[in-house]
């Protein structure tokens, strides 16, 4: 059963090829537009890994990653930020909040897909 | 008056000596005559009884007006002379002895007066001298002071203790003083700035003691700039930046400190503005970025992609790349917007402009402009540069455009507007014309300025056409807002040395100590006092009369402060007595939309806070303070001392302490008396000349002055 991953930004533009990017390496993808959205998609389908963008409405991306890690359940979700801040002290603050990576807008598509394979290998 | 008393006793005891000295010869007489001629003299003083009492009435009356005449000829003119003739030689050497009395004491008196115009020769000569020799260094200083006053900072000169020695005109601007509008609070730093106040009353005390901690460690490590800053708040929410420098004497130890202060409200506006437009600026484009290059990697590492996939992704490209455009294009033109709210237009003469241009015209296009009308006095707002820039840039458009090399020029003014009209025989530029020419950046031929004629146009308020006069002549008019020039943005005082010695700073006060609660043994001439007088409705505080005037002025270190005055009307909340307005010339109307007691008396209490209040017949104001204290929540505790009590006590052969003759007696000269501020300047002046008589009678501080004042006749009268 294919590895499953949850997208969220609130800009199509950088879902669609995110989308397209993820299942051609075989993974199953999910979409959310919104931070609510995306509490509710973790809820009922519960990712592998979950690329969140930072600059969300109402529930920003830093919101979501404290929600996550509050509940013991979602302890094996893997969470990768997307900023466009970019700034250190913003990436300090998600990595304080508990997400395993971050990956600075623009990116190349390498870097994404390597996180991605490098954090859903098999714990040790 | 104990003269009286004095004359009275003197009367008596000379009359009570000889009467005994009378009766012990008699009655050594009458031990030695036999009873015969005993009873014989009996009988005769008997029949002769009405002779012998009138002799001796008229012996004794004869005795008395010869000791009154001796007393008043000689004894109490002696006692003025030598009253008077310390005022000759202390504070008015001008003052000239006049008195009757004996041949003798008068002929003494013309001779001392003599001594007194020599003396007062001499004075002014030995004064001309000093003045001469201080005036060189008076002149620096006064330079050193409208230097200070022009400063763009704020400067606060403080000694260890935090006493202001010196500050500028902008720090009263910088830290406004609206102390006690919200009521009297205790612990509230009082606001106001002023030559020996506390430095503390108007920043934080933690802010200045940290920064001068600060300042220590770093001089301590040996480092050259030992500046420390902070940031404060002002009461008008204005964010000020400090620069807290140390001043150090010959030996390198700290003998005080210099506050430099800086409004930095607009400043930080204005930079917080521009990170907000570079922040946006930044995310913006990475999230664009980071869509595209998903996008074109996907499509470069997929070349076997589906076609719906590569529309898509070739669409997000296109979309995302005319975000990029759009958002660095916003961007700019905000930042330009932000550049232009930067950018100061000054007050200037349009005819000015007119000239500017004519030379530069001729210099730079070789055109000629030929004035044919100028209006001389119209006032426009404008960054003259850019302005005169731009109109030559439109002469030379207009010389290619019309091939012409003379232009006439109109300078006129229409109510709210100045208008340059430029004018050639030939048809109107088109307006598609001149919106082209709108469009360009200002480029002559030598200097380019990185703004479009329109900006600059736009930016003065300005408007642009072209269109022909009656005559059939076309002409090119420049429309630019008229000012008065009363309304100028804050265009800097012109630097006028000051006449007399500047109050902003006394460096006297370095090697002041501290003042305290306990100032009761200080020397007088080493402390603060307020100076100060009220006017009333009438003379009767407990019967209903209100205080609608409070003028005061700070005396430090012997000298008035006219700069720093409290001269406030007050709104009494009844009606001024005509009789009351007679003396001061306040009426009813003048006092409506004045400040209540209320509001004016904790503001006072502020400017008084830790020195001694000084006024003429201080009981009647002081009274008048007092009874209105409840509900203000402030006490008046100063000591507090009368110029009248200290002239009884310095002049007690004069009967009459009133200002004018104090005044007159020591040569002061009033101005405004019955205003409150007036009279307190006059009664402040007094004062300082009453100070070096009341120390040849040994009175030299708080003390004495307040136990000398108590002994006097005077200050049995209570109101």
């Amino acid at each position: 059963m294919p590895e499953k991953i949850l997208i969220v930004d609130d800009e199509p533009s950088i879902i669609v090829p995110l989308q397209f990017l993820m299942e051609q390496n075989g993974y199953a993808v999910l979409v959310a537009f919104s931070g609510e959205e995306a509490m509710e998609t973790i809820g009922m389908h519960h990712p592998d890994l979950v690329l969140l963008d930072i600059m969300l409405p109402v529930i920003d991306g830093f919101e979501v990653c404290q929600r996550v890690r509050e509940n013991p359940e979602f302890n094996d979700i893997r969470i990768i930020l997307l900023t466009a801040v970019g700034s250190e002290a913003n990436i300090a603050k998600g990595m304080g909040l508990g997400a395993d990576a971050y990956i600075t807008k623009p990116f190349s598509n390498s870097e994404v897909i390597g996180k991605v394979k490098e954090l859903l290998e098999p714990r040790v | 008056m104990n003269r009286i008393k004095t004359f009275w006793l003197f009367v008596a005891v000379t009359v009570g000596f000889m009467l005994m000295v009378i009766a012990t010869l008699a009655w050594l007489f009458w031990q030695q005559l036999q009873p015969e001629a005993q009873r014989y003299l009996i009988e005769l003083t008997r029949q002769n009884l009405v002779y012998l009492f009138t002799a001796a009435v008229v012996l004794l009356a004869g005795l008395g007006f010869g000791i009154d005449w001796l007393f008043r000829l000689y004894i109490l003119p002696l006692d003025k002379i030598t009253e008077e003739t310390r005022l000759i030689h202390s504070v008015n050497p001008s003052h000239r002895i006049h008195l009757e009395g004996s041949e003798d004491v008068v002929r003494l008196a013309e001779a001392i007066n003599e001594s007194a115009e020599r003396y007062e020769a001499l004075h002014r000569n030995v004064h001309q001298k000093i003045e001469n020799a201080r005036a060189e260094t008076e002149e620096e200083k006064r330079i050193l002071s409208v230097v200070m006053a022009e400063l763009p900072e704020g400067i606060l000169i403080c000694n260890t203790e935090g006493r202001i020695l010196l500050y500028n005109r902008r720090v009263r601007e910088l830290l406004a003083e609206d102390a006690g509008n919200n009521g009297y609070r205790e612990n509230e730093p009082s606001g106001y700035v002023g030559l020996g106040r506390s430095v503390f009353s108007v920043i934080d005390k933690h802010l200045v003691v940290h920064a001068l901690d600060e300042i220590a460690e770093k001089l301590e490590r040996g480092e050259t700039d030992a500046a420390s800053y902070f940031v404060v708040i002002s009461r008008y929410q204005r964010m000020l930046k400090v620069e807290a420098v140390p001043v150090l004497n010959h030996l390198r130890e700290f003998t005080g400190f210099i506050l430099i202060l800086n409004d930095v409200t607009r400043q930080l506006e204005s930079d917080t503005r521009l990170d907000g437009l570079l922040r946006s600026l930044r995310r913006g484009t990475r999230s664009s970025l980071a869509s595209i290059r998903a996008a074109i990697e996907a499509i470069i590492d997929f070349p076997q992609m589906d076609s719906e996939h590569l529309q898509k992704f070739k669409e997000i490209i296109h979309k995302e790349s005319i975000n990029i455009g759009r958002l660095v294009e916003n961007t700019t033109a905000d930042y330009a917007a932000q550049l232009r709210s930067r950018w100061p237009l000054i007050q200037m003469m349009a005819r000015d402009v007119v000239e500017a241009v004519y030379r530069k015209a001729d210099e730079k296009l070789e055109t000629r402009i030929q004035v044919l009308r100028c209006d001389s006095d119209s006032w426009i707002q404008a960054d003259s540069y850019s302005l005169i820039s731009a109109i030559v840039f439109l002469l030379q458009k207009l010389r290619q455009r019309t091939e012409c090399r003379r232009f006439d020029c109109l300078l006129t003014c229409n109510g709210r507007f100045v208008k340059f009209d430029f004018v050639w025989a030939g048809k109107p530029v088109p307006m598609e014309t001149l919106k082209g020419w709108e469009e360009h950046r200002i480029d002559l031929k030598d200097e380019s300025l990185p703004l479009t004629l329109k900006e600059v146009i736009g930016h003065h308020d300005g408007e642009l056409w072209s269109h022909k006069y009656d005559d059939g002549r076309a002409y090119l008019r420049l429309l630019l807002p008229r000012i008065e020039t009363g309304e100028a943005t804050r265009i800097r005082e012109l630097a006028i040395l000051p006449k007399s010695r500047p109050e902003f700073f006394d460096f006297d006060l370095f090697n002041q100590p501290g003042q305290t609660p306990e100032i009761d043994n200080r020397p007088l001439t080493e402390m603060t006092f307020t100076v100060f007088d009220t006017e009333t409705t009438g003379l009767d505080p407990r019967g209903g009369d209100e205080i609608i005037s409070i003028g005061a002025m700070r005396i430090v270190n012997g000298r008035l402060l006219h700069n720093e005055t409290f001269d406030q009307l007050v709104d009494p909340g009844r009606d001024v007595p005509p009789e009351s307005t007679r003396v001061h010339g306040i009426t009813t109307e003048m006092l409506q939309g004045q400040p209540t007691l209320a509001k004016v008396l904790p503001q006072f209490f502020r400017f008084a806070e830790e020195t001694v209040l000084v006024a003429h017949n201080a009981a009647f104001d002081m009274r008048m303070l007092q009874l209105k204290e409840s509900g203000t929540g402030v006490r008046f505790t100063n000591p507090v001392l009368d110029t009248l009590l200290l002239s009884a006590v310095v002049h007690p052969g004069h009967k009459n302490h009133d200002v004018e003759q104090i005044a007159a007696r020591l040569g002061v000269s009033i101005v405004g008396r019955h205003t409150a501020l007036g009279d307190a300047i006059a009664t402040g002046e007094i004062f300082l000349k009453l100070l070096p008589l009341l120390e040849q009678q040994g009175i030299t501080t708080l003390r004495e002055a307040r136990a000398a004042c108590r002994k006097t006749y005077y200050s049995r009268l209570k109101y």
